[in-house]
C-alpha cells in the first residue's frame, strides 16, 4: 500500500495513456517526418522506396502500439466516427490517406505520389499535435505551441533518421539536404522555446526542462556543430552526419517520452474561494 | 429548456464520503472507480490553515472537452445538458479521460472485484459492457428519466434524484434545473456566492460550488 | 424490493436505511426517505452503513461454528480452527457453563466465573437479539474486561455529566445554538448523521464554532475558527475563560438569577471547606439578603446573596463520615465567592504560557461567549417559556478522560452555569442516562436528593457499607463511587484494571482471577485497548473463550469456539429510537425501528436470538430467560396492566415468534394499548413513532418543577466522598489509589497535566527531551465502531480523507527530520515502536503527531495489509495515568525519526 494520494487534490501523473500511447506519438511522429524527408528528396533520388516503406512501417507500428492500448480493440473502426470535432478521428483519416498514397507510391514508383504522401504525413503530424492541444486535462499538453513543437520535432526526427541512414549509405550528402535538416533542427529549437515560454501554470517544469536542455544542446547545437564539422572536414562527414542524425532523433524521442509520460500531470483541483463556515 | 446541474455547498460538506459510497452502490462501480468522490484540500501554512472538502466528478459541462475529442461519438450531450457515454460505441481509447480537466473519467480494462472473486452483490450487478470503455458520473440519468416519466421532480423527489444528492448527510448536494428560475438550484445560486472549477478553461461546467451567502 | 432496517453500528445512531434486494441478493443501501419527517437527519444514514452489503458477502466471514485444535494460545500460534456443528458447539459451551453453575457462579475471590465483553458503547446490544435476557437469567457475570469504551472515551463526561445534569453524553442544543466553543469535540466525524445534519444547518444559520484542538480535524475544518492548543492543556484554557467571565466583565452580564436560584453558588462554605448547615435540619445555609440572615437553602422567598460576606452564622460543618468539624458561630463565604477567588490566578496570560493559546484570543472568545449568551432571553418551546442561552462548550474524548478530564468537565459545566446555559434551549444538554434509572429516561431519573440536589446512586463510601467485595475484577464498586452500580456500571469502571490486575492484584482487593469462560462480541480489545501486545498476552491465558465471530480477528485469535451470528442484514430485532439518546440523537419523536433480514444468513450463521434461546435451554435457564423477555429485558415489556403478549416460559421460542410478540408490545406501547401490530406490519413499515416533546430535551423544567438546584460550582459532596473513600482505603492500608484521591476537590485546581505524561515517560525509562512529540488519535467516521476495517469499500472511500494511510505530521517537523511525504518513519516510546508512512499536513501543531483511528491489525483479513499502525501499541496501561473515575487518555509522548 503506497502512501501517496490517489485522486488528488494535488496534480498527479495521468495513468490513462501509457507507453503504448506514447509510442504512437514517438514512432508516428518520426515516421511522418521521415516521409516528409522522402517527399522532399524523392524526385532527384533513386532508392527512396525503402525509406518510404520504413516511414510507413514506423507510422503503422505507432498506430499498432496504440491499438494495443484501447479497451475495445475489435471496435477500432469506430475511431473514424467523429471527424467533425475529434482530432483523433482526423489523425486516423490522415493515416488512411498516408497509407493509401504511400502504398500507391510504392506500387507505381511515382515520386509525386511520394510527395503527396509526404503532405498527408505532415497533416498526420499536425493532427497528433492537435490531439495533445485538445487534451484539456493535461496542462503540459494543452499549452499553445505544442502543435508546432510536435510537428517540428517530427520533421527533425524524421530528418535525422533520414540523414543518419543516408550518411551511412552514401559518403557525402548533398548540401541542400543538410541545410533543410539544419533548418528543421533550428525550427524545432525555436518551437521548443516558444512552447516553453507558454507553458501553462501548474505544468511541471522540471522533467520537461531537462529534456528541453537535451533537445537544445544534444539535439540541436550538437548536431548543427557536427554537420558543420562534416562540411569542413569531409573525411569525418559521414560519421559526423550519422551521429548528428541520431542525436536529433534521440533528443526528439526523449522529449516526447517525457512530455507524454513524465510531465503528463493533470491540473488537480483548485479553489478560487474558500467556504465561509458559519458566523464571524 | 432544461439544464440539469448540481450544487455542492462547501460550507456544509464534511468530507464523510457518504456520497462517494452511495454512488458506488447505486451504480455498482468496480473497486477504485469513484464517479463521485470528495477531496480533502488544505490551504495555507500553519497556523493559518484552512481545510475544505470538495465533491467532484463529471461536471456535465456545456462545452465538454471530452465530447469534442471523442473519436467514436460515444460521448454525447443530451438536450438537457447531461453528458452521456454510449458504452457500445466507445473504443476505450481514453482520449476523453486526458481531455477532461476534472479527472472524472475512468476506464477499467478487466473485471475487478472487491475481494478478488465476485460476491453475489457484484455478480448481480455485473455489466460486461462497462469494461474496456470510459465510464463516469451520469447524473443518475436513468433515475432522472424514470422520475420525470412518473411526474416527479428531480432534485426534490428522491426517486428522481441522483444517489449522491439523496445520500448526503449534510444536505450539501443539490440537483435541479439551472434554467428554471424557480428551481432549488436557481434559488441557491441567487442567494449565494459560487464558483465553478477550472472555469478559465471555458468548459462551462454544470456543477456549482457555494462558498458564502450573498452579502 | 427495498427492505427497511436500522443502523446502530456506532453510538451516534440509530439511523434508518433501506436495502435493495434483487432476486434474493442484497445490492445497495439507500436512506429511508419515509423516515425523513421524524429522523433528525432526513432519514439518511452515514457512509458506514454503505459497507453493510460487503459485510454481508465478505468471503472472509466465519461461516460455521469453529473449534480450536491447537491448545497453545499466542500471537504466533495458529489456533487451528476447524469447522464443527452447531450442536457440538452448543454442547461444548453448555458443558462449561453447567459446570460453572454446579460449582457456584462466583469463584474463590468472589468474582463471577463467567465474563462477557461487548464493547461498542452499548451498540452491540442492538445486534445481539435476546442475549440480554440470557445474561439476566444467568446471574452475576463480569462485564468489566474492557476494550476501550468509557475509559478511553468521554469517561469523565459520562460520570460527572450524569452526576451534574443527567448527561451521560453532553451535546450542544445545536438547532438553537449560536456560539459553540469545542475543545476537541470532533462532532463532524463522531456526531453521526444527526450531528452533521444539525451542525450544517447551524452553519447556515450563522453559528460560530471555535474548534480548540491540536490538529485541524474534520470539525476544525468546518468551524469558523481553529485554535491549535497544546495537548492536555484544555483545562487551563477553560479555567482562563472562566476567569474572564468572573473577573473581566461586570457581574450583571452573568445569569445571576440562575446562579442564585438554581445552583449551589449561594451556599455558605465553612472554614473546613464543607457547607455550613442548619444545626437543626442539617440543611446547607445561604445568606438571605431580604431577611438579612442565614436560612436553609429551600427557605421560601429567599433572595440569596451570591457574594458579600464573610457571613457569621450559627451553623454546624459536617465532614466525612458525618464528623462534626465545627459548630457554633462560624464564618462562611458563599460558594460563588470561593469560586471567584479560586479562579483569580488563572489569567489568560497564565493560560497562554501553558496552552499556547494567546491571551488575547482567550479574552476575545470569553467576550464572544458572553455576548452570544443572551442572558435574560426566553423562548417558547412546546407551550413552555424557557430561558434561551444559545452558547455551548463541548468537549471531545481525550479531553474528557484521563487526568484533567474532571477539571475540563467541571470547568465546562461551571462556565455554562455562569450564564445559565445549562439544560436550557441553546445551551448544553445531557442527552441520556446510563447510570441513573430508569435507563435512558433522564427526566424520569431525577429524584430529589440531599441538600437540594438530584439524588445520585453513588457507590457507598461510609464505614458500614464500603467494601472491596463483592465486586468484579475492575473493582468499580469499591474504587469509583460515581460509577454507581447499575447494569452499565461494570463497563464504566476502570476496565483496564481487569487486564492489569491479572498479573498482580493491588493490596486490599480480592486476588484477580482468570475468568473460566469469556464471551466476546463486536469488540476487539487486542486492537482497541491500550498496550495491545500485553492485552493479547493476557487473553492467551484465558482457559475458555467463546467469540461470536464475524471474521477472524486479533481477539478471537485466542478463542476456543467461534460462533457465526447472523450479521446486521441477516437477523431480526426491534429497538427504541428517538426520544433523547446519545450524542445529538434527541428527536421530536420517539418510537421503535425494526431490523429485519434482507437475505437469508450466509453459511451457517444463526440469528442471535436463536443462539441465546438454545444456550438458555441447554443451561437449564429457559424459564428464567423467557421470564426476562416477558419482563422487557429485550426492549419492551410483553405484559403490562393493559396488554399481555407474554411468551410461554416453558417453551423455547424461535426468534420470529419472540420478536413478533415484542413488536406487538411496541405497537401497544405507542398507541397506549389501542393497536398491536406484529412482525409483518413492522416489516412493511420499518418504524413507528409518536411525538416526543422538544421541551423534554431540557432538564431545566424538571429541576424547576422539583424545586432542585444543579450541584455546581462547589463540589462539596465529591469532596466528602473522596475523603471517605480515602479513609476506607487507608483503614485497610490500601495506599495505591492516593494519587486518584486528590481529584476529589470542591474546586479543582490546575495541575501540570502535560507533566504527568512526562513523568510517565520517565517511569518508562525515557527523557522528555528525547521524546518531544505528542502522539494523538482522532476519529475516522468511515471506520469508527462499525467493525469496518475489513470492508474494501470503506477503505477505498476513506482513503480520500487525509491521514488514513499514515501518520500526520507538520511539514516543518518533517523537514527538520529530513522526512518527505510517504517516507517510512518510526514512532517510539522507550518501550515500543511503530512504523508509519509520513503524511505531511499543515493543519497540525509542529509538536504533535496524529494516527487516525485504531488499526495495526495482524489477523483481520484485508485490514492486516493496511500498513497503518495504531498508537494503542505505544500507550501503557498505567495506574499512574488513571484518574479518579478510572479512566486514562489516548496520549503518549514519543520520538520520531525516519525509519532506516
Amino acid at each position: 500500500m503506497s502512501a501517496g494520494p490517489k485522486y488528488g487534490p494535488k496534480p498527479w501523473l495521468q495513468a490513462h495513456w501509457d507507453l503504448r500511447a506514447a509510442t504512437n506519438f514517438i514512432l508516428g511522429g518520426t515516421g511522418s517526418g521521415l516521409l516528409v524527408s522522402v517527399a522532399l528528396t524523392a524526385h532527384g533520388t533513386p532508392g527512396w522506396k525503402p525509406f518510404l516503406a520504413l516511414a510507413l512501417a514506423l507510422i503503422a507500428a505507432g498506430l499498432g502500439a496504440v491499438w494495443l492500448e484501447i479497451g475495445r480493440k475489435l471496435r477500432a473502426m469506430h475511431v473514424f466516427f467523429n471527424p467533425f470535432t475529434s482530432w483523433m478521428t482526423r489523425e486516423s483519416f490522415a493515416a488512411l490517406v498516408v497509407f493509401t498514397l504511400g502504398a500507391l507510391a510504392l506500387a507505381l514508383g511515382r515520386p509525386w505520389l511520394a510527395q503527396a504522401a509526404g503532405l498527408a504525413a505532415l497533416a498526420f503530424a499536425f493532427c497528433q499535435g492537435r490531439i495533445l492541444l485538445a487534451s484539456k486535462g493535461i496542462p503540459a499538453w494543452r499549452t499553445p505551441g505544442v502543435v508546432a513543437l510536435i510537428v517540428a520535432t517530427s520533421l527533425a526526427e524524421g530528418g535525422g533518421l533520414f540523414v543518419g541512414i543516408k550518411a551511412a549509405l552514401l559518403a557525402t550528402l548533398p548540401t541542400p539536404w543538410l541545410a533543410v535538416f539544419a533548418l528543421a533542427l533550428v525550427a524545432r529549437a525555436a518551437a521548443w522555446s516558444r512552447y516553453r515560454a507558454r507553458l501553462a501554470a501548474g505544468a511541471p517544469r522540471t522533467a520537461l526542462e531537462s529534456s528541453g536542455r537535451i533537445l537544445v544542446y544534444g539535439g540541436t547545437a550538437a548536431p548543427l556543430a557536427l554537420l558543420a564539422l562534416g562540411l569542413m572536414l569531409p573525411p569525418v562527414a559521414a560519421s559526423a552526419d550519422i551521429v548528428a542524425g541520431l542525436a536529433a532523433l534521440v533528443a526528439g524521442w526523449r522529449l516526447k517520452f517525457v512530455l507524454l509520460r513524465r510531465a503528463a500531470y493533470n491540473q488537480g483541483f483548485s479553489l478560487p474561494q474558500l467556504p465561509v463556515r458559519g458566523g464571524h | 429548456m432544461t439544464r440539469w446541474a448540481m450544487i455542492a455547498d462547501l460550507r456544509r460538506c464534511v468530507g464523510c464520503q457518504t456520497c462517494t459510497a452511495a454512488c458506488k452502490h447505486t451504480n455498482a462501480t468496480p473497486p477504485e472507480v469513484q464517479w463521485r468522490r470528495v477531496l480533502d484540500m488544505e490551504v495555507g501554512e500553519y497556523p493559518e490553515v484552512q481545510r475544505a472538502f470538495v465533491p467532484v466528478g463529471c461536471m456535465h459541462c456545456a462545452e465538454p472537452p471530452c465530447m469534442h475529442v471523442c473519436p467514436s461519438t460515444a460521448t454525447r450531450q443530451r438536450a438537457d445538458g447531461i453528458v452521456t457515454i454510449d458504452y457500445d460505441l466507445c473504443i476505450g481509447c481514453a482520449y476523453c479521460a486526458v481531455a477532461c480537466p476534472y479527472q472524472a473519467r475512468y476506464k477499467t480494462d478487466h473485471p475487478e472485484f472487491a475481494y478478488g472473486e465476485p460476491m453475489p452483490s457484484e455478480e448481480q450487478r455485473f455489466d460486461a459492457r462497462r469494461f474496456g470503455v470510459a465510464t463516469k458520473c451520469t447524473f443518475c440519468s436513468d433515475r432522472v428519466d424514470a422520475g420525470l416519466a412518473q411526474g416527479l421532480v428531480p432534485g426534490v423527489d428522491p426517486e428522481a434524484t441522483p444517489a449522491c444528492v439523496n445520500s448526503c448527510i449534510a444536505k450539501a448536494l443539490h440537483f435541479g434545473d439551472a434554467e428554471d428560475p424557480a428551481s432549488n438550484i436557481s434559488q441557491l445560486l441567487a442567494e449565494n456566492q459560487y464558483f465553478r472549477m477550472h472555469e478559465e478553461l471555458g468548459t462551462e461546467p454544470g456543477f456549482y460550488y457555494l462558498w458564502d451567502k450573498r452579502r | 424490493m427495498k427492505v427497511k432496517t436500522y443502523c446502530y453500528q456506532c453510538v451516534a445512531g440509530p439511523d434508518l436505511l433501506t436495502v435493495e434486494v434483487r432476486d434474493g441478493v442484497a445490492t445497495s443501501v439507500e436512506p429511508n426517505f419515509g423516515a425523513s419527517c421524524v429522523h433528525p437527519g432526513g432519514g439518511k444514514v452515514c457512509v458506514k452503513a454503505y459497507g453493510l452489503v460487503q459485510k454481508l458477502y465478505n468471503p472472509s466471514r466465519v461461516r460455521s461454528p469453529m473449534r480450536r485444535t491447537n491448545p497453545k494460545k499466542g500471537h504466533d500460534e495458529d489456533p487451528g480452527f476447524v469447522p464443527i456443528s452447531w450442536d457440538e458447539a452448543f454442547e461444548t459451551i453448555a458443558a462449561k457453563l453447567n459446570d460453572v453453575r454446579a460449582r457456584g457462579l462466583l469463584d474463590e475471590s468472589g468474582y463471577p466465573r463467567v465474563a462477557a465483553s461487548f464493547g461498542g458503547g452499548g451498540t452491540p446490544q442492538s445486534y445481539m437479539g435476546t442475549l440480554p435476557a440470557f445474561l439476566a437469567a444467568w446471574g452475576p457475570m463480569d462485564m468489566g474486561f474492557g476494550s476501550g469504551q468509557g475509559v478511553k472515551c468521554y469517561h469523565s463526561e459520562h460520570l460527572y455529566g450524569e452526576f451534574w445534569h443527567r448527561g451521560f453524553t453532553v451535546s450542544a442544543d445545536t438547532p438553537s445554538c449560536d456560539y459553540n466553543i469545542s475543545c476537541g469535540a470532533n462532532i463532524e466525524a463522531s456526531g453521526g448523521v444527526a450531528g452533521v445534519w444539525r451542525h450544517a444547518n447551524a452553519r447556515e444559520r450563522g453559528i460560530k464554532r471555535v474548534q480548540v484542538e491540536p490538529h485541524l480535524s474534520v470539525t476544525g475544518a468546518c468551524s469558523a475558527e481553529w485554535v491549535p492548543i497544546k495537548p492536555k492543556t484544555d483545562a487551563a484554557f477553560l479555567f482562563a475563560l472562566a476567569h474572564c467571565l468572573l473577573h473581566e466583565h461586570p457581574r450583571e452580564r452573568l445569569d445571576l438569577e440562575f446562579l442564585g436560584g438554581r445552583t449551589s453558588a449561594p451556599y455558605l462554605v465553612g472554614p473546613n471547606g464543607y457547607y455550613l448547615r442548619d444545626p437543626a435540619t442539617r440543611k446547607p445555609l445561604l445568606w438571605d439578603t431580604r431577611r438579612g440572615a442565614a436560612v436553609p437553602f429551600d427557605a421560601p422567598q429567599a433572595e440569596p446573596a451570591l457574594e458579600g460576606g464573610p457571613y457569621s452564622v450559627a451553623a454546624v460543618e459536617i465532614g466525612p463520615d458525618q464528623d462534626i468539624l465545627a459548630e457554633g458561630e462560624l464564618s462562611g463565604e458563599t460558594a460563588f465567592t470561593k469560586l471567584a477567588a479560586h479562579l483569580k490566578p488563572y489569567t489568560p496570560e497564565w493560560a497562554q504560557g501553558i496552552s499556547d493559546v494567546p491571551a488575547a484570543t482567550i479574552r476575545r472568545i470569553a467576550g464572544e461567549y458572553l455576548s452570544h449568551a443572551r442572558v435574560g432571553a426566553t423562548v417558547e418551546i412546546d407551550g413552555a417559556l424557557l430561558p434561551l442561552r444559545p452558547v455551548a462548550v463541548t468537549l471531545g474524548k481525550t479531553v474528557t478522560n484521563g487526568w484533567g478530564g474532571f477539571e475540563c468537565c467541571w470547568a465546562r459545566t461551571m462556565i455554562s452555569s455562569l450564564v445559565g446555559a445549562l439544560e436550557v434551549p441553546g445551551g448544553i444538554l445531557g442527552t441520556t442516562v446510563r447510570l441513573n434509572k430508569p435507563l435512558g429516561e433522564r427526566l424520569k431519573s431525577v429524584r430529589p436528593g440531599a441538600d437540594g440536589f438530584m439524588a445520585y446512586p453513588l457507590n457507598p463510601t461510609d464505614r458500614e457499607h464500603w467494601s472491596p467485595s463483592p465486586n468484579i475484577r475492575n473493582a468499580y464498586r469499591s474504587m469509583v463511587p460515581l460509577a454507581a452500580d447499575g447494569p452499565w456500571s461494570q463497563a464504566l469502571g476502570p476496565t483496564h484494571f481487569s487486564w492489569m490486575f491479572l498479573d498482580e492484584t493491588p493490596k486490599g482487593l480480592p486476588r484477580v482471577t482468570l475468568p473460566e469462560v469469556w464471551f466476546v462480541y463486536r469488540t476487539n480489545p487486542a486492537i482497541s485497548f491500550w498496550d495491545t501486545d500485553r492485552v493479547a498476552e493476557q487473553m492467551a491465558r484465558f482457559p475458555f473463550t467463546v467469540a461470536f465471530a464475524y471474521t477472524r480477528d486479533e481477539t478471537n485469535h485466542f478463542a476456543d469456539i467461534l460462533l457465526p451470528d447472523a450479521v446486521d442484514l441477516e437477523s431480526t430485532q426491534l429497538i427504541r429510537i428517538g426520544g433523547s439518546k446519545f450524542i445529538e440523537q434527541f428527536w421530536e419523536h420517539e418510537g421503535f425501528a425494526l431490523r429485519q433480514p434482507a437475505v437469508a444468513p450466509q453459511g451457517e450463521a444463526r440469528d442471535f436470538s436463536d443462539i441465546a434461546t438454545e444456550l438458555a435451554r441447554r443451561v437449564g435457564l429457559l424459564e428464567k430467560y423467557n421470564a426476562a423477555i416477558n419482563r422487557g429485558v429485550a426492549g419492551v415489556a410483553l405484559k403490562t396492566e393493559k396488554w399481555d403478549f407474554s411468551l410461554d416460559p416453558a417453551t423455547p421460542h424461535p426468534a420470529e415468534r419472540i420478536w413478533n410478540a415484542i413488536c406487538r408490545a411496541a405497537s401497544a406501547e405507542l398507541t397506549d394499548g389501542a393497536e398491536s401490530q406484529g412482525l409483518e406490519w413492522w416489516r412493511e413499515h420499518g418504524l413507528r413513532t409518536r411525538p416526543f416533546s422538544r421541551r423534554d430535551w431540557y432538564l431545566y423544567p424538571t429541576i424547576v418543577e422539583l424545586g432542585l438546584r444543579f450541584e455546581l460550582p462547589y463540589q462539596e459532596r465529591l469532596l466528602r466522598v473522596g475523603k471517605e473513600l480515602g479513609r476506607r482505603l487507608h483503614e485497610r492500608d490500601m495506599r495505591w489509589w492516593d494519587a486518584q484521591l486528590t481529584e476529589y476537590q470542591a474546586l479543582p485546581k490546575w495541575k501540570d497535566f502535560p507533566g504527568l505524561w512526562e513523568t510517565s515517560l520517565r517511569a518508562m525509562g525515557g527523557e522528555p527531551d528525547d521524546f518531544p512529540y505528542w502522539l494523538l488519535t482522532a476519529r475516522s467516521m468511515q471506520y469508527a465502531w462499525g467493525g469496518n476495517v475489513g470492508m474494501q469499500l470503506i477503505k477505498e472511500v476513506a482513503d480520500n480523507v487525509a491521514g488514513h494511510r499514515g501518520v500526520i505530521l507538520n511539514p516543518r517537523t518533517a523537514e527538520r527530520l529530513d522526512v518527505a511525504e510517504g517516507d517510512l518513519v518510526e514512532i517510539a516510546t522507550p518501550k515500543a515502536s511503530v512504523r508509519a508512512h509520513a503524511v505531511l499536513r499543515q493543519g497540525i501543531r509542529p509538536d504533535t503527531l496524529l494516527l487516525l483511528g485504531q488499526f495495526d491489525h495482524w489477523a483481520t483479513p484485508f485490514a492486516r495489509d493496511f500498513e497503518m499502525p495504531s498508537m494503542n501499541k505505544l500507550v501503557p496501561m498505567s495506574l499512574a495515568l488513571t484518574d479518579a473515575t478510572g479512566s486514562g487518555a489516548d496520549v503518549v509522548r514519543v520520538s520520531l525519526r525516519r525509519a532506516a
